[in-house]
């Protein structure tokens, strides 16, 4: 019976995901045992030429973690999804560009002017900038180009699955390797193309606290005020994103007694995580009795207690979200 | 329709007589719809805003008349008399003669080519003159219905047979100069008279200048002024000089509480509406200062006088009290106006300058009030207005006759709307046995599940109204270039008969399981085209329309190419949509036929009598030991009976009523279903039923104040009239105090009944003995309406009034027993001092302090002075917003007994359109769950205004909520499908995805 | 038109697409009324209707301009008319924090824009076409034009 080839990849993200693979204690030996691991940077030393050489869909399940952000993650995602059967977009990062999505708030040039050159710690006298390409006396030098957009890994090649999580979690990695196994082993019929690997509802539908009315009075960051355990987040005036989110994660966070912030992003039928959870927001806001005779001043600075709209019902899906990145109005000078 | 269906006639269209024709008709019941102008919509249709609550009139009146033009058991009678009443209740003949109108009434399309071509200009009676119209002409823009009509006494034609333009424009073929009168004989078992009022001439006020000096203005004249639509465009200007100005008086009492005039009594709604269009002016005018000289601030509704503090507060509005202006002159330079007037505070004659002035003019019976009275053979009061009893509020002098609104007295909008409930109760207890249900259609439908979509298109050429601007081929043709277009074509009207057969042939002939409608609006023609393709088989919902005449040919109309574009553009979004239509259906909900009515006291007793009344079963509700409530403790008379004596006959007719069971000593515990099916548990019980009214009364106000409880010699009026009914009050000297609990800071609310009870009380003892000295401490005496007269009366009797400034009430000390009060008398302007031996306290009424726990049963709100709060307070005041609830009386707001009986008779007349239902249905286009994706998140459920959403658990899994929308509740606005952040909400007809198919298809690059 | 024929486009000569969003008892009725009473006013725009202002999801508002829509006008029944009670606060408050939201994408708010429209102020609604029409005129063509035919978002810029 041939062995299961497995290859994760590493790209815009924060080596979580990694973890998280080898995060399945025991279960990992039973992969060793099941699958061949073809390329895994942060575990095997494997060149890219050593895939470059590789059959075309030789390796069954490539899990490609982390966003699109550079020229080389698009490169080694076209890579692999060449040389792979399936292709999962493992982690928040690789489904919507999660954290490193925020990155769409600014561009290439505004971001290197800042690293390199108006961070308290910048010595940068030449105001050098990280180029591409460099001759250096031993030859060539070629670094990745870094994107203005930070974008997902289904913007750039065909994905079979996706996987959610920031990371994904044990139980849905080990669910997942349960069905590429016997599908490998027994012939077991594969899911459809596209589905997501966790659940089709909400956090809600997990989550075990108690909820008698849903209509809030003001917001609280989550330090402000002591969250009571058995209580809604929202309830509280804590914006908890488990409503727009889908679940599958196991509820970990309000577990440990704090919000939502939406690393498993939208369920199928809500195209924009963000503004699906603002508009419930915004509609659960306690209606004040004298509301016909308040300003839109009034109504203005009721909505400014969320501070930061876009961080905080974006944090992990800005690049998936329908408008996707920061944009530039031309004419910016007009409105004054 | 069954021949035997019982009929009502209803004189006039206004919204008392909209109101009560859909009531019936909603109650199986025909209705003849009797209005004498072109069009329905009475004096509401003239105005800009209403009070308290500043909605635009016309944006709430027009969805009632559009829907009584096409309900298919009213039948719209305009210009159209009524010649003669014979027999008697339940078989009047009645005749009536229509009016020719000169325009072919099924050929008119509205398209108003007429009036454009018409040479005739003549003042608008819509616009009070401000404006012109044409000899053909509709009276408004909203006008229903939307048919022309000829004004025999200016058409050039008709009068010196010259012209003919509009028969040679109309496209329709529509003009019939050769009209004639036409008589019919109508059967009907009860008639209702609505036929409004009229505004008192302020020529005749001559000291005030109107019509002779240009800045004064009547003030409905002012009410298109701030309109819209009116003359100005909205803009406050003056007349004389268009410009805008800057001090604006208003002045009450224009042919009200005026002998001189005739009118005695007090309008009741003119205090309300001049504060609402000074504010309105304020608001449309920067530094505009409006000024209202009043006599009495009779803020006495509901919210009124919270509306009045507004008023002053918060717009700045100068109210001079007491002042009645004596006389205008105009500055014959400026044109500004100088008003001389009695100030109270001084006592001396001031003088102001005004750059304009609104003259407040009273409510008159309507014209004409002589010969209806005549026609039905009805009573007139002294006043001209219908004669009505206290008892019987709503009946005429004539059995099976009823009144409602303003022809009875004058009032307010609410008042009117509740009345016009109320008749409808009455009318159909004579005709209840004839009940009728309309018919369904028996087209089988045609499964379109699964199929691709195939789409027919129609464009209208509307005549010239679209044709004339947009390239229609043009459109036609791009319209079969969209995907999915089966089949399209160019129709000359698309409204006409002959174009609805036309659509149903091409959906049989093209086999099409869509079809898109390119005219005019959904609003009022997607009824029509949804019940056409319904008739040919397909699901109404399967319809789309594109809106290409109002909102594209008429307002391009110098752009023909970009309208065109525009045209396609709208073409494309309305196929878009039409794509992803799925057949929707009406699901059909059970009705329990018959009532629950909590509380039985003089409203909840006259509820249940009027439901019992058309042969349903009533359970009422009362939590003591017996029916009367607050009636069974009063005692003065009305109309010659006490009213106490009033409610024990009430009583006996209840006990006496077979389809009545009274449930003393009972109290509701929980509640439960929804309209037609609620479930309430009693202390007794449970009670299955169809409908609630709630009228569990309120109570009078406890004093602690004035040393009520410390010295016996001070009582309520209630004590008052107990000790008058033992004939026992030898005190000569009384202080009556009003406002006790009322208009201060824990009531700020105006209690309505006391002055007139005060009043009444006091006229009894000084008729009894005109020794005794009476004395009225007041901060407004609030006799509204007829009461008027009482306080004239008093007045002539003797008794003495004494103004005290709002902030400083009275101040009552006793030495021993002997009481001393001290008030400032804001006309001497000093403090006077008394030495009375008895004082009367005028106490206010309060709510019931457990309101709060019935009302969450309920799911109904509270107002925030903790009275039952309606669903809207201006067109829906006896309605809750969750729908099978209803409200009358005292749990409302503070009013009369009259009052309340007739709002009883309301609720009465809304419990019954839902009882009298063999089932009720559900709304097409409702929110609806998708089970496998909703988790119970329940942030749906506190965004429903109509508490349609429950959470519930999940039956699959009892760990796991789910949320519910309950269809019989439910009215498809789609506010909770925005708000739902799981995607789990839907709202059908306006998915998701077919508004994005809008969206996209409306910024797809075309051409 | 591509973006570099955009980046040329002069204000004169730039028409704006405009989606109004209409509630069907208001401001749908009032867009009629400014038909019926033969209001001139730019073709620039497109009515779609709701059945309230508060069906209009921030999602079809975020549709509209990565579809590229200049503006998008919310309009519904004035504070206290609306037709199903109290849909138009839920509204009021959703594009209070959506044009927050705007901004931080970097559109102009102004951009989007809710107003009151009543069933009688057909002259309130060809005001608001006219003056959203010039406002948009004055801010040009939105970034996000073309946006969607261009996953990489590399034209939207910034």
């Amino acid at each position: 019976m041939a062995k299961v080839k497995i290859a994760q990849y590493w790209g815009a993200g924060c080596g979580g995901c990694d973890v998280a693979l080898l995060d399945i204690d025991e279960k990992i030996l039973g992969v060793a045992e099941m699958a061949d691991i073809a390329f895994w940077p942060i575990a095997v030393d494997t060149k890219l030429k050593d895939v470059e050489a590789m059959p075309d869909k030789s390796i069954t399940v490539t899990l490609y973690n982390g966003a699109i952000r550079n020229s080389e993650n698009e490169h080694v995602a076209k890579l692999l999804r060449q040389k792979s059967l399936i292709m999962v977009s493992f982690g928040s990062c690789a489904c919507f560009g999660g954290i490193p999505g925020l990155a769409n708030v600014t561009n290439r040039k505004d971001l290197t002017d800042y690293v390199y050159g108006k961070t308290f710690s910048s010595v940068n006298p030449d105001n050098v900038r990280p180029q591409s390409h460099y001759q250096a006396p031993e030859g060539e030098l070629e670094l990745p180009v870094l994107y203005d957009t930070v974008l997902t890994l289904d913007d750039v090649v065909d994905v079979d699955y996706y996987m959610p999580g920031c990371p994904p979690t044990t139980e849905l990695i080990n669910l997942f390797l349960d069905v590429v196994e016997k599908h490998v082993k027994e012939g077991a019929e594969l899911p459809p193309k596209g589905t997501v690997i966790a659940s089709q509802k909400t956090l809600c539908d997990e989550c075990k606290r108690k909820k008698d009315v849903t209509t809030i009075d003001g917001v609280h960051l989550p330090h402000e005020i002591d969250i009571d355990p058995e209580k809604c987040m929202l309830e509280q005036g804590v914006i908890c994103l488990g409503p727009a989110t889908r679940a599958g994660c196991g509820a970990k966070c309000i577990d440990a007694n704090q919000p939502c912030r939406g690393c498993m992003g939208p369920t199928a039928s809500v195209m924009d995580q963000g503004g699906s959870m603002l508009s419930a927001l915004a509609s659960i806001f306690r209606t004040a009795d004298n509301e016909t005779q308040l300003s839109e001043d009034e109504i203005l600075k009721l909505m400014t207690q969320i501070k930061d709209p876009l961080g905080t019902f974006y944090a992990f899906t800005m690049p998936v979200s329908i408008i996707k990145r920061k944009v530039q109005e031309k004419n910016a000078g007009v409105k004054q | 329709m069954a021949d035997k269906m019982g009929a009502v006639l209803v004189v006039g269209g206004g919204i008392s007589g909209v109101q009560t024709a859909l009531d019936l008709a909603e109650s199986g019941f025909k209705v003849y719809l009797v209005e004498n102008k072109p069009s329905i919509g009475g004096v509401m249709s003239q105005l800009d805003k209403t009070f308290p609550t500043n909605d635009c009139s016309m944006c709430i009146l027009s969805p009632k008349l559009v829907e009584a033009s096409r309900h298919p058991m009213i039948t719209l009678m305009t210009l159209t008399d009524v010649l003669s009443v014979d027999g008697e209740a339940p078989n009047f003949k009645v005749k009536v003669v229509h009016n020719p109108r000169y325009v072919d009434f099924d050929k008119c399309v509205g398209c108003g080519i007429c009036a454009e071509k018409c040479p005739v200009k003549v003042p608008n009676e819509y616009d009070v003159g401000l404006m012109i119209r044409k000899a053909i002409y509709i009276p408004f823009a909203q006008a229903v219905p939307l048919k022309y009509s000829i004004d025999a006494t200016k058409c050039l034609k008709l009068n010196k047979d010259r012209c003919g333009l509009c028969e040679k424009n109309c496209p329709a073929g529509a003009i019939k100069y050769d009209d004639k009168p036409v008589e019919e004989e109508l059967d009907v078992g009860a008639i209702i008279l609505a036929p409004g009022f009229n505004v008192f001439d302020a020529k005749l006020k001559k000291e005030y200048g109107y019509g002779i000096y240009q800045n004064v203005l009547t003030s409905l004249e002012f009410e298109r002024f701030l309109s819209a639509t009116g003359p100005y465009g909205g803009h406050v200007v003056r007349p004389s000089d268009q410009q805008t100005p800057k001090k604006v008086a208003w002045i009450q009492c224009v042919g009200s509480r005026d002998e001189k005039t005739g009118n005695t009594y007090c309008s009741s709604v003119c205090c309300m509406y001049a504060m609402k269009q000074a504010i309105i002016a304020g608001e449309h005018t920067a530094g505009l200062k409006p000024t209202i000289f009043f006599m009495d601030v009779r803020a006495f509704g509901k919210e009124f006088e919270d509306y009045k503090v507004r008023a002053q507060n918060e717009y700045g509005i100068e109210m001079h009290r007491a002042a009645r202006v004596a006389n205008i002159i105009e500055d014959p330079e400026t044109k500004n106006l100088i008003l001389r007037y009695s100030d109270p505070s001084t006592n001396e004659v001031s003088e102001e300058e005004f750059d304009m002035v609104v003259l407040s003019v009273g409510l008159q019976p309507p014209v004409g009030a002589t010969s209806l009275s005549k026609i039905f053979n009805i009573d007139l009061n002294s006043y001209g207005f219908a004669g009505t009893s206290t008892y019987s509020p709503l009946s005429s002098s004539r059995d099976g006759i009823f009144v409602t609104g303003a022809f009875a007295a004058p009032k307010d909008i609410p008042t009117s709307v509740a009345e016009a409930s109320g008749a409808a109760a009455k009318a159909g207890a004579y005709i209840a046995d004839k009940r009728g249900v309309l018919e369904e259609s028996t087209v089988q439908e045609i499964d379109v599940e699964g199929q691709e979509p195939r789409i027919g298109v129609l464009v209208c050429d509307c005549g010239i109204n679209i044709a004339g601007t947009i390239d229609v081929p043009a459109v036609v043709e791009y319209s079969k270039s969209l995907k999915n277009v089966e089949y399209a074509e160019e129709g000359k009207y698309a409204c006409s008969a002959d174009c609805q057969e036309r659509i149903k042939d091409l959906i049989k002939e093209h086999n099409l399981n869509r079809f898109v409608v390119a005219s005019c609006t959904p609003r009022t023609h997607e009824p029509l085209f949804q019940s056409t393709i319904k008739e040919a088989g397909l699901n109404p919902y399967l319809f789309e329309m594109a809106n290409i005449r109002d909102q594209c040919s008429w307002i391009h109309m110098n752009e023909p190419e970009r309208a065109t574009k525009k045209a396609k553009d709208l073409v494309r979004m309305a196929v878009a949509k039409s794509r992803l239509l799925e057949p929707l259906y009406e699901s059909k909900l059970p009705v329990t036929h018959s009532a629950v009515v909590i509380g039985g006291g003089i409203s909840g007793m006259t509820a249940a009598l009027d439901i019992a009344s058309q042969g349903f079963k009533v359970d009422i509700i009362e939590r003591t030991g017996a029916l009367g409530g607050n009636a069974a403790n009063i005692h003065h008379e009305e109309d010659g009976k006490k009213i106490s004596t009033f409610a024990k006959e009430l009583a006996d007719k209840v006990n006496a009523d077979k389809n009545i069971t009274v449930h003393l000593n009972t109290e509701v515990q929980d509640v439960g279903g929804f309209v037609g099916n609620f479930k309430i548990q009693t202390s007794q019980g449970e009670i299955e039923t169809g409908s609630v009214v709630v009228a569990v009364g309120a109570e009078e106000y406890k004093p602690t104040e004035y040393l009520y409880g410390q010295n016996s010699n001070v009582v309520t009026q209630l004590e008052l009239e107990a000790k008058m009914e033992s004939g026992n009050v030898p005190a000569k000297r009384i202080a009556m105090i009003q406002c006790v609990g009322s208009r201060n800071t824990d009531a700020p609310y105006c209690s309505r009944v006391c002055c007139a009870n005060a009043i009444k009380n006091a006229i009894s003892l000084k008729k009894a003995d005109p020794s005794k000295d009476i004395y009225v401490f007041h901060k407004d005496i609030r006799t509204y309406g007829f009461r008027e007269d009482l306080y004239k009366e008093a007045g002539s009797l003797g008794v003495k009034f004494i103004r005290v400034p709002e902030d400083k009430p009275p101040v009552v000390s006793q030495d021993g027993s002997a009481l001393t009060l001290t008030a400032f008398d804001t006309i001497l302007g000093d403090d006077v001092t008394l030495h009375p031996d008895m004082i009367v306290l005028s106490t206010g009424i309060r709510p019931h302090a457990d309101n709060e726990e019935l009302a969450k049963m309920l799911k109904v709100p509270l107002s925030k002075d903790k009275y039952f709060l309606e669903a809207h307070m201006k067109l829906r005041p006896v309605d809750f917003a969750t729908n099978g609830v209803y409200l009358a009386g005292l749990a409302h707001w503070p009013k009369f007994s009259d009052e309340s009986m007739a709002q009883a008779s309301g609720a009465a007349a809304r419990a019954i359109t839902i009882i009298s239902k063999p089932e009720l249905k559900s709304e097409g286009v409702i929110a609806a769950v998708n089970d496998d994706m909703c988790d119970g998140c329940a942030i749906c459920e506190p965004v429903c205004e109509y508490k349609a959403i429950t959470i519930v658990v999940d039956p699959k899994d009892a760990e796991k909520k789910k949320a519910v929308v309950n269809e019989g509740l439910c009215k498809g606005c789609g506010c909770c499908v925005a708000a739902c952040p799981s995607g789990a909400m839907e709202q059908r007809g306006f998915k998701n995805q077919q508004i994005i198919a809008a969206i996209d298809a409306a910024l797809e690059e075309c051409d | 038109m591509t973006t570099s024929e955009m980046a040329t486009t002069s204000s004169e000569t730039f028409e704006p697409k405009i989606i109004a969003f209409c509630c069907n008892w208001c401001s749908y009725a009032g867009a009629d009324l400014a038909g019926v009473s033969r209001l001139q006013m730019p073709t620039n725009f497109l009515v779609i209707r709701a059945m309230c202002s508060a069906r209009v999801d921030p999602e079809h508002v975020l549709r509209a301009f990565s579809k590229g829509a200049d503006g998008v006008l919310v309009l519904g029944c004035h504070p206290a008319d609306c037709h199903y009670i109290g849909g138009n606060y839920r509204t009021r408050r959703r594009i209070a924090l959506l044009k927050m939201l705007l901004e931080q994408y970097g559109l102009d708010p102004d951009r989007l824009h809710l107003e009151w429209v009543s069933a009688s102020e057909g002259t309130r609604f060809q005001a608001t076409i006219k003056d959203f029409t010039e406002k948009m005129k004055e801010l040009g063509p939105s970034p996000l034009r073309g946006a969607d035919k261009d996953p990489n978002r590399e034209s939207a810029g910034y």
